[in-house]
């Protein structure tokens, strides 16, 4: 193993890493915002990757034009899941934590169904993006430009994300309900607007993921189901609720993704994601930089 | 004997065909299971399997003038013209998913047979649930050579397994080094499923025996979301020869990421799966020139026996795609059953598993290079020759064996 092995894994793997922590911020600022887990985030995913691949493949506009467009588009989505769906099973007397967790499972299976039946299931691609297939060359070490652009865009939204929850009024109001979504109510915030922002920030952010996934990956209907699994261990590792904790973790998976795979046979890289999270599980029971 | 909904219907086809008159009469229908994946990451595969056997229910149910069994006539006339009726059914690509769908198809639908699978390790129980119900099965696209080894009396494969396709490729590989080509070193790359791993023990089985050095044997996940690791190790052991044996997500995931990553092998022997999928090379086609892939289906063949280009036409005014190495051996699968049922002139598992061992199609009468079908005692048609084909602007030409091959190899790639 050289010097070049390593350094061009972990690399890849923080590159990697950058995008895990972008599609699990999402369900992070979820989660922490009203306690549900969105089990079709994946499926977010999903349709975001297919609604940059339609825009490119009939309108040839490049997924790095799309972005934000998805972005927007998965906005207004989240914030109608969240009204139509969601609203409704938070409300939910008896059993409410069966009924959140299968108000959004049965979604993804749902929207995964619907897209086999609209899309087909065939493999589509982004075949011939700006971006898409180039990679700048350091000393040796190979950074693909789609992840390289893919992790700026990642840290640039998780700036973003940070600003607009502690410098505006809205992010206020978002962090007050996520304290007490009781007392708000008495100071005339209307909880029901600010939840379907929080989803809407959410998908918002998976989109954007998705967009900048689609240069580089294969779309087909069930992409989002081994992203989605990876997110919930992103975000159980950093902590639950903590949006800093989600971006953490997923840098954190990333890099132990790519290390795992180098001194291990790569068939079960997996398995050092799943062993330092069940460490972490083990050590500090709520997660790297969760606070509850 | 046990009055079932099967013995009824055999009573009936037997009374019909002892009178002309109530022969034209009866309306029997002979019921086959199809299961494949017609959904989860799969299911293209299933969609495009199902197209592919309409087309050859087509042929066996209506009357076509081709030299292929029971394309003349319609029907089976071995049961007084009875019509096949094919139930799909979806196993997701999980072992046991597909157990339990093979078991409704046996108990619920009343198959008397059972055609299958795409994944090998769904092969490997949907055959043993067969097997313990005395119902045929006929692997048609599986590859893996565990598979017909394990000793069972109704499993048969009328395709070449991986040992097949892997000597073919360590044959080409000796007669390229014959001309002077540079073939020292090779590289695995394969899935982590039973058709991955059967393949890459063959092919190191084939290596050690013939003098090749493996580089590098890397065994991945499927499906999964990054394969930058695992190509960074096929850069550094930078072999002669790359042999990947993966599905289509894995094999598009693989190939853009070797571009992404600066690694351009010398050339890609590949076992077949993903790398003979359309999506693949609509997806990454560019940068696949020169791959060669193994397979037991040419449409180059269509020169030598127009009826090949025929049925092509119909499976692809079904689908939109040309006949691939999958969906040939999946047509073929149908009609090699078909017959069998025919000649056993009954629904009866037993009767149709003799009529199977007693199989002898020559290799004119079907749209496959292979020299005939027959199977061994084993279940396996060791007669079904493959070919390896080379990717070609923008199509697959066949380049080996010498005596199927249209054109030279080019080699290295680029």
């Amino acid at each position: 193993m050289t010097a070049e092995t390593i350094i061009q894994s972990l690399a890849s793997g923080l590159l990697m890493g950058l995008l895990y922590g972008l599609i699990a911020v999402g369900l992070a600022l979820i989660f922490g915002l009203m306690d549900v887990v969105n089990f079709a985030h994946g499926e977010f995913l999903m349709i975001a990757m297919y609604a940059t691949f339609f825009l490119f493949a009939f309108f040839a506009i490049d997924p790095l034009l799309s972005a934000p467009l998805v972005a927007a588009a998965l906005f207004v989505f989240g914030a109608v899941v969240y009204l139509l769906i969601v609203r409704f099973a938070v409300r939910a007397k008896a059993n409410a934590g069966m009924v959140q967790i299968f108000s959004t499972f049965g979604l993804a299976i749902v929207m995964r169904g619907l897209a086999q039946y609209f899309f087909t299931p065939d493999y589509r691609s982004v075949t011939h993006s700006w971006l898409g297939g180039k990679t700048v060359s350091v000393a040796g070490i190979f950074l693909p430009v789609p992840q390289l652009v893919g992790a700026l865009v990642a840290i640039a939204a998780f700036g973003a994300l940070y600003l607009f929850i502690n410098r505006t009024d809205f992010g206020r109001a978002l962090e007050a309900t996520r304290e007490d979504a009781g007392a708000v109510a008495l100071v005339g915030i209307d909880k029901n607007k600010v939840f379907a922002l929080g989803w809407g920030l959410g998908a918002a952010l998976v989109g954007l993921s998705g967009a900048i996934m689609a240069i580089f990956f294969y779309i087909y209907p069930d992409v989002g189901a081994s992203f989605a699994l990876i997110a919930y261990v992103t975000v159980a590792l950093g902590g639950f609720g903590s949006v800093f904790g989600a971006f953490a973790g997923g840098i954190i998976v990333g890099l132990v993704e790519a290390t795992t795979a180098l001194l291990l046979p790569p068939s079960l890289k997996a398995v050092g994601i799943y062993a330092v999270y069940l460490l972490v599980v083990f050590i500090r029971p709520r997660g790297l930089f969760g606070s509850m | 004997m046990n009055i079932t909904r099967r013995n009824v219907l055999l009573g009936a086809t037997a009374a019909a065909a002892l009178g002309p008159i109530a022969a034209r009469a009866q309306t029997s229908e002979v019921v086959i299971g199809v299961i494949y994946p017609f959904s989860g990451a799969s299911a293209q595969m299933g969609v495009d399997a199902q197209k592919s056997f309409e087309t050859a229910l087509d042929i066996i149910n209506k009357n076509h003038d081709f030299d292929l069994p029971l394309a003349k006539g319609e029907g089976l006339p071995g049961l007084g013209g009875a019509r096949i009726r094919l139930v799909f059914a979806d196993h997701q690509a999980d072992p046991q998913k597909g157990r339990a769908e093979t078991e409704r198809l046996i108990t619920q639908e009343k198959v008397c047979a059972v055609i299958g699978t795409y994944q090998s390790a769904v092969a490997v129980t949907v055959s043993q649930i067969c097997e313990r119900y005395q119902i045929p099965f006929i692997s048609a696209d599986n590859s893996s050579p565990s598979l017909h080894r394990r000793g069972l009396k109704f499993y048969f494969r009328a395709a070449p397994h991986d040992e097949m396709f892997s000597a073919a490729m360590f044959n080409f590989f000796d007669a390229m080094k014959k001309k002077g080509a540079k073939i020292d070193t090779l590289s695995l790359f394969h899935e982590d499923t039973i058709f991955g791993t059967d393949s890459a023990n063959t092919q190191l089985k084939l290596a050690a025996d013939r003098g090749y050095k493996i580089a590098t044997d890397i065994k991945y996940r499927s499906n999964s979301p990054s394969l930058s690791a695992e190509v960074q190790q096929l850069k550094t052991a930078n072999a002669d020869v790359l042999m990947p044996s993966s599905y289509t997500t894995d094999g598009i995931l693989l190939v853009k990421t070797m571009a992404e990553l600066g690694y351009k092998p010398n050339a890609i022997v590949a076992q077949d799966a993903g790398f003979s999928e359309k999506a693949l090379y609509d997806a990454v086609g560019d940068k696949l020139e020169g791959v060669i892939s193994r397979g037991s289906f040419s449409l180059d063949l269509a020169a030598k026996r127009p009826m090949v280009g025929k049925i092509n036409a119909m499976f692809k005014e079904k689908s939109g795609k040309d006949f691939n190495d999958l969906t040939s051996r999946q047509f073929m699968g149908l009609l090699v059953m078909a017959d069998a049922i025919n000649r056993a002139k009954s629904t009866d598992g037993e009767k149709i598993r003799e009529a199977l061992v007693a199989t002898d199609i020559p290799g004119e009468q079907t749209i496959m290079p292979w020299k005939r079908v027959k199977f061994d005692e084993m279940g396996q048609n060791n007669d079904a020759d493959p070919v390896l084909l080379q990717y070609i602007g923008g199509k697959f030409v066949t380049i080996f064996p010498p005596q199927a091959a249209i054109a030279e190899a080019v080699w290295p790639m680029k």
